[in-house]
């Protein structure tokens, strides 16, 4: 149902096979796809090219505890004749806990390159094929090792970091 | 210049690294630098005195908001949110007070008054952050007067802003459920009379902008960003509609009443600094007249101002985006059943628009750069001074936050009244 609905407001097909589902959020014309990760890079290249949406808002990333990392597309498909906007958040899926990694949509996307980089900042999602992948956001001195978005760090824990890492900095 | 365009935020502390070969000199701005007044360090590569290409880093005034949302109740976050921006505080506040809402399935509760309340404090943000940046463009661009006129000006907004809210800067008003603060029918009869003041007080503005060759000369054909340019890089708010992407949140996506009001979106085709000046000086006025309106329709407006929301929400999660006085602010949330959020993202519109605003540089003179890059309008807040009432005389003083601070310390030394 949402399908169809997605479609009109498109005037793209998008391949059923691509999508696990779709919602249609109420009382907003909104719509959330989800998409597994090894099939995420066909669907925004098709919602790109075909549909012609240019604009990517940002991109979310989230971490489901002891099962998944996601990544999310905000996209908006834009009407310029009734100067009309349609968010898309494109959920990507399934990407591994242990080794997470998911394809780069830079290319398609110029934005995309620095908002990929937060992600890698804060969550260590590596964008395979990615022009740059360094940190954008974080210290030059923060320990690699440490991605203070997970939830593995409490609040308290990166304050602690974050304090460590300033009296090392006064004390040099 | 290159067809395949680049992200920029590439640039390492020297601007070694990815360094154009063709360049033969570079400055440095910041990270710590009197023009700007957020620490960002731009690096600006130069062949004679033409830009080849300019960089950035950022990320010194990293605060963790996003992480320390998660260790705090969606209550106490909505006075935390505000924090993330000094400037347009009310709209990041608007953005999460309607996420919440929406997770705990009162959004259709919230009553046209409390809606109305909203609007007018988010348009009176605007009204104030616009006036600030295009007086310190005149700034910039070696016109002193200007800054001193509009920012006299500003003063009124900000002094409508603190009559209704009690804060100059930070109003604070929204709450989960609706509003902190009522507007009183004698409030609206002393606000109508100073937005009338400020309408032909920005008209003027207008006036100087477009009339007067010594301002008009520093700005119009600098720093073009091409509509063509512009789908690509992707720029929001008012940067992209300078360049004739005609997209408004207000418009494209409404929340809050904005599709009840009789207002029009602004966008200017040339690309120029001059269109982005005059589409915030546009908007500034359109926001004017649009306060005229609410304060029309507050007479008559009726409900409860706050509704009761539970304190646990339940789960999912949702997007909410708003038209913040620099571009498109996007608020992602989701919640876990508990009382505190799982995960909240905050996008602000500045991001977006700095890689657009250091394309604009390119091939220009050096003596154009401070002004592209204030085009997409760093923000800073004005937050340092408190006045005094003596409530029987009604004698009013004003105190700075050193002589305040000093006070306060010394009255809890003596243990004495800190007045």
């Amino acid at each position: 149902m949402s399908m169809k609905e997605l479609v009109e407001i498109l005037q793209t097909e998008i391949p059923e096979k691509l999508v696990d589902e779709i919602e249609r959020v109420e009382g907003a014309p909104h719509f959330t796809i989800y998409v597994k990760v090894d099939k995420s890079r066909d669907l925004i290249k098709i919602l790109h090219d075909n549909a012609g949406i240019y604009h990517l808002t940002t991109v979310t990333g989230l971490e489901i505890p002891d099962k998944e990392f996601r990544v999310i597309y905000h996209l908006q498909h834009r009407d310029e004749e009734t100067e009309k906007e349609v968010p898309i958040n494109v959920i990507i899926t399934g990407i591994d806990i242990n080794k997470p990694t998911s394809p780069t949509m830079s290319d398609i996307f110029v934005c995309a390159e620095y908002y990929e980089r937060e992600i890698y900042d804060f969550y260590g999602i590596y964008f395979e094929n990615h022009p740059f992948m360094e940190r954008l956001i974080l210290p030059e001195n923060w320990p690699d090792d440490v991605r203070p978005m997970r939830k593995e760090y409490s609040w308290q824990d990166i304050k602690e970091i974050t304090l460590s890492l300033a009296k090392k900095i006064s004390e040099d | 210049m290159a067809e395949i365009y680049r992200s920029r935020f590439r640039a390492d502390p020297y601007g070694d690294k990815d360094a154009p070969p063709d360049s033969d000199y570079r400055i440095f701005i910041g990270p710590q630098h009197p023009w700007a007044e957020e620490p960002a360090h731009f690096i600006i590569h130069l062949k004679g005195e033409r830009v080849v290409e300019a960089d950035i880093r950022i990320g010194f005034n990293l605060r963790g908001l996003e992480k320390a949302m998660e260790a705090r109740t969606w209550r106490q976050n909505t006075l935390l949110v505000p924090r993330a921006c000094g400037i347009c505080s009310a709209v990041h506040q608007n953005v999460y007070v309607r996420l919440v809402e929406r997770l705990a399935g009162v959004e259709n509760d919230i009553s046209e008054r409390a809606r109305l309340i909203r609007m007018f404090s988010l348009e009176a943000e605007r009204i104030h952050s616009h006036i600030l940046w295009y007086g310190i463009l005149a700034h910039d661009s070696g016109f002193d007067t200007l800054l001193h006129i509009s920012w006299r000006d500003r003063e009124i907004i900000m002094d409508i802003v603190e009559d209704i809210s009690g804060n100059r800067v930070n109003p604070a008003l929204m709450m989960i459920g609706g509003v902190k603060r009522d507007i009183p029918k004698e409030k609206i009869e002393r606000t109508r009379p100073k937005i009338d003041h400020l309408i032909k007080q920005v008209e003027y503005h207008r006036k100087v902008f477009t009339e007067e060759a010594s301002i008009r000369n520093r700005l119009e054909n600098v720093g073009i960003l091409t509509k063509e340019e512009a789908k690509k890089i992707t720029p929001n708010g008012p940067t992209a509609r300078g360049s004739g992407i005609p997209f408004d949140v207000r418009k494209s996506y409404p929340y809050e009443l904005y599709d009840e009001l009789d207002w029009k979106p602004i966008y200017y085709p040339e690309g120029d600094v001059l269109a982005l000046t005059l589409v915030r000086i546009d908007e500034t006025l359109e926001s004017l007249y649009m306060l005229k309106q609410i304060l029309d329709k507050l007479e008559t407006a009726e409900g409860e101002l706050l509704q009761r929301v539970k304190t646990k929400v339940p789960e999912g999660q949702y997007m909410t985006r708003a038209e913040a006085p620099r571009g498109e602010d996007i608020h992602f949330g989701m919640s876990n059943g508990s009382d505190k959020p799982e995960r909240y993202k905050i996008r602000a519109p500045s991001l977006g628009n700095i890689d657009a605003t250091l394309k604009r540089m390119d091939g220009e003179y050096i003596a154009d750069v401070p002004v592209i890059l204030r085009s997409y309008d760093p923000c800073f807040s004005c937050t340092n001074r408190i006045m005094i009432i003596n409530k029987t005389t009604g004698e009013k003083k004003v105190m700075f936050q050193d002589e305040f601070a000093k006070r306060a310390i010394k009255a809890k030394k003596y243990n004495r009244s800190i007045f």
